[in-house]
């Protein structure tokens, strides 16, 4: 019963093929490996809008950060500012060490990991920004550091790997 | 032709804030939730590193004791163990003292000083002469042909407080405004009234050692704002404020 009863059409039946419907959506074309994508949107001006926007926030609580981020996101979504990317950068673990010097020497250590999230915005219309940038400074929870600057190059670099090998060839090759 | 003179004065006025520095106390069913979700948590995890090596030295100690084990581990292990470390953080932690979150401006009750509310916005307002009438508001200055309304309220701040604020303005529109048209006596054909634009600014540091031009200036919260402000002027200013 079990063996009869699934819903795969075998190629001799009139119904093969019943569910297909990739062949009707437009092709894609094919993901390259390297993305240059470099949006820069009229800034100041007539247009009074700002260009990519990117809101960092870092921490050493990790939950905080993420909770924080998600709801930054979703605020946007709900005022329905453009959100073209929400990532996360690389975390960095610091080592405290104690010298306490009575009698022996001792280092006790304590390892903490900051944590940085990003939401990159585009769309905000200058009257608005202000208001968006007062509400989430109002609802910053404790210990987290907030940093809103404009999208850069460098900004975009910085989450690239860098290629040591590829940077000897050119050396060598000027 | 030159445009016919506007009718209306403008004023730009300043709403200096103070951000909170500390997060608001939890609600009572806030705090219930979070107690229920720390012990949910607290069942769900498993042990860590430090828990797992506190329980297999405790295991140790306890079959030494038992069956009187040789000990040839000791001397190879140094002498901390997980328990002595715990002791250690406890007594730092008791050592350790949290600055108090009722500060004695709190306690007494004392407007002018920027300590006050700790967990809330906390404005400026400066008791100025308007017209024949001394009145609580926010500060402003007469706007002068020339320059923009923002700048404006940069100087009315800078006025009442000395060069070196650090206020961070966010953006170059005003928040909000309030037009009032002067009493019948004053009114002449191009001095209607009088519109104020409200701009906002943050205090970066809270660090206001230098002078004050005026001696009455109060720092309020936004609940406070009714004791001072006219209730057209106050509605009008409501609406710009967050809580």
């Amino acid at each position: 019963d079990a063996l009869v009863s699934c819903h795969r059409h075998y190629k001799s039946r009139p119904t093969h093929g019943i569910g297909r419907f990739k062949y009707l959506l437009p092709k894609e074309a094919p993901k390259k490996k390297k993305d240059k994508v470099q949006m820069k949107e009229i800034n100041v001006g007539t247009e009074h809008e700002y260009g990519d926007v990117n809101i960092q926030m870092t921490s050493y609580d990790m939950c905080l950060v993420e909770h924080f981020a998600q709801y930054v996101h979703k605020l946007c979504n709900r005022l329905s500012i453009r959100v073209n990317e929400s990532y996360a950068m690389p975390t960095k673990t610091n080592e405290v060490l104690f010298l306490e010097e009575r009698g022996s020497k001792m280092q006790l250590d304590a390892v903490l990991t900051t944590h940085q999230r990003v939401v990159q915005i585009s769309g905000l219309s200058s009257t608005f920004a202000p208001i968006l940038l007062e509400i989430i400074q109002s609802s910053q929870p404790e210990g987290v550091h907030l940093l809103v600057k404009e999208h850069t190059e460098a900004d975009f670099k910085s989450r690239l790997k860098s290629r040591p090998e590829l940077e000897e060839l050119l050396a060598q090759m000027n | 032709t030159a445009a016919a003179p506007r009718p209306w004065r403008l004023f730009g006025a300043m709403c200096l804030l103070r951000p909170p520095r500390i997060t608001q106390p939890l609600e009572k069913e806030e705090e219930e939730i979070a107690a229920l979700m720390g012990q949910i948590e607290l069942e769900k995890s498993h042990y860590s590193d430090h828990e797992i090596r506190k329980l297999e030295e405790e295991e140790q100690l306890r079959r030494r004791k038992e069956s009187m084990y040789d000990d040839d581990e000791a001397p190879g292990k140094t002498v901390i163990m997980a328990q002595d470390l715990e002791d250690k953080w406890e007594q730092k932690l008791l050592r350790f003292e949290a600055a108090p979150r009722i500060t004695d401006a709190d306690k007494s009750n004392n407007r002018t000083s920027l300590d006050r509310k700790l967990d809330s916005n906390l404005m400026l307002l400066v008791k100025q002469k308007v017209g024949n009438q001394e009145l609580w508001l926010l500060p402003q200055v007469e706007w002068q042909p020339g320059e923009t309304l923002r700048s404006t309220a940069e100087r009315a701040m800078a006025m009442f407080l000395g060069d070196h604020i650090q206020a961070k303005i966010l953006g170059n529109a005003p928040y909000g405004i309030y037009k009032y048209k002067f009493p019948r006596a004053i009114r002449t054909e191009d001095n209607v009234g009088a519109k104020v634009f409200f701009f906002k600014a943050f205090l970066q540091s809270s660090d206001l050692s230098q002078a004050e031009l005026k001696e009455d200036y109060l720092w309020v919260a936004k609940d406070e704002l009714g004791d001072y402000l006219k209730s057209e002027y106050l509605k009008k200013v409501n609406r710009f404020l967050l809580d």
